[in-house]
């Protein structure tokens, strides 16, 4: 039985694991790929889990909050004082809505990484994060040219206050790192957390497999394998709150510094 | 929504701070290394100056990228 479980894991799993097979998940219905795969699904459940939990935590609002009123306002409460007051500073508050929302939905997405069932978070695509990096560097960067008038913005963001000989050395180095490294690293840092996190998952569960497939004896190794893929997994969830974070204060940090008169 | 009104906590209105001065300094140093390092690899090719264009190119941008991160976050 054991064996014959492994067996078929083995052929239903090679090991290592394998990115085309893992990542690129097939239609749900035949001849709909990419349009209709468990990830676009994942998408649109993420769109409405949060359009449903919001209009319906802020139906009938009560001066006094009713207990699901209190926990949505105390998540956009989060994001507008912890995030977007304290970063940007009082004109912060304008972009509360928009900081919450990015949390939420890369929240919900990564959290789809570790649920049973599901397991899978689309941002471990890098088309996800890449699409909401260029979300907020559109934003950032807009925000920064009304803010300052487009000649004004760009020489805040790209003159340093120095003198005249090392403007040539830094004014590269300015252009690299506030408008071509920050919508870059945004993406990658998110995706490569998600698709990282994936892998070891699978690789931990995978890996149970393959050793019990190898000699019987190494069946305990492999429990300990699986005992691994269940801490993981609670690494993961740290991983997926924490990267939503550093994805929304980073945003705000951008914007802040759009904002920012010359230093 | 409800107390959409602004906070009274000031916030800080001059540099990032926390998290975000950090990765600013990171990407400064990073940028600076690799901006230079690149224009000095395409020196070298141009020239032919046997690698030596990319090891000065990489220590200006250091230099550049440290003195940045003091002009931007420090004082």
């Amino acid at each position: 039985m054991r064996e014959r479980i492994g067996e078929f894991a083995a052929a239903a799993a090679p090991f290592p694991p394998d990115v085309e097979e893992n990542f690129f998940l097939p239609a749900i219905v035949e001849g709909t790929y990419p349009w209709f795969t468990k990830v676009t699904v994942l998408i649109w459940l993420a769109v409405a889990l949060l359009i449903v939990y919001f209009v319906w935590a802020y139906r009938d609002p009560k001066l006094v909050p009713t207990k699901r009123q209190w926990i949505a306002e105390s998540i956009y409460g989060f994001a507008r004082n912890n995030i977007a007051v304290d970063m940007i500073g009082r004109e912060g508050v304008r972009f509360a809505p928009y900081l919450t929302t990015l949390f939420l939905f890369i929240l919900v997405n990564n959290l789809f990484g570790i649920i049973p069932g599901i397991q899978f978070s689309p941002n471990a695509h890098i088309a996800f994060p890449a699409f909401l990096a260029v979300i907020s560097y559109v934003l950032f960067i807009a925000v920064g040219i009304r803010q300052h008038g487009l000649l004004k913005y760009l020489k805040v963001q790209l003159v340093p206050p120095a003198p005249a000989f090392v403007l040539p050395i830094l004014i590269p180095i300015e252009f690299f790192s506030n408008l071509i490294v920050r919508p870059v690293t945004l993406a990658l840092r998110l995706f490569a957390n998600m698709f990282a996190g994936h892998m070891i998952l699978l690789v931990f569960t995978l890996g149970g497999f393959a050793l019990m497939n190898a000699n019987a004896l190494l069946f305990p190794v492999s429990l300990v394998s699986w005992l691994m893929t269940v801490a993981l997994t609670f690494l993961e969830a740290l991983i997926a709150i924490l990267q939503a974070y550093i994805f929304v204060v980073l945003t705000a940090s951008y914007v802040q510094g759009a904002l920012a008169e010359g230093h | 929504m409800v107390d959409d009104q602004p906070s009274p906590r000031p916030g800080p209105d001059g540099e990032p701070d926390g998290a975000g001065q950090g990765w600013t300094a990171i990407s400064y140093l990073i940028t600076g290394i690799l901006v230079w390092g690149v224009i000095g690899w395409l020196v070298d090719r141009w020239l032919d100056t046997g690698g030596v264009s990319i090891a000065i190119g990489t220590v200006i941008g250091a230099a550049g990228g440290v003195y940045l991160i003091a002009r931007r976050l420090g004082a």
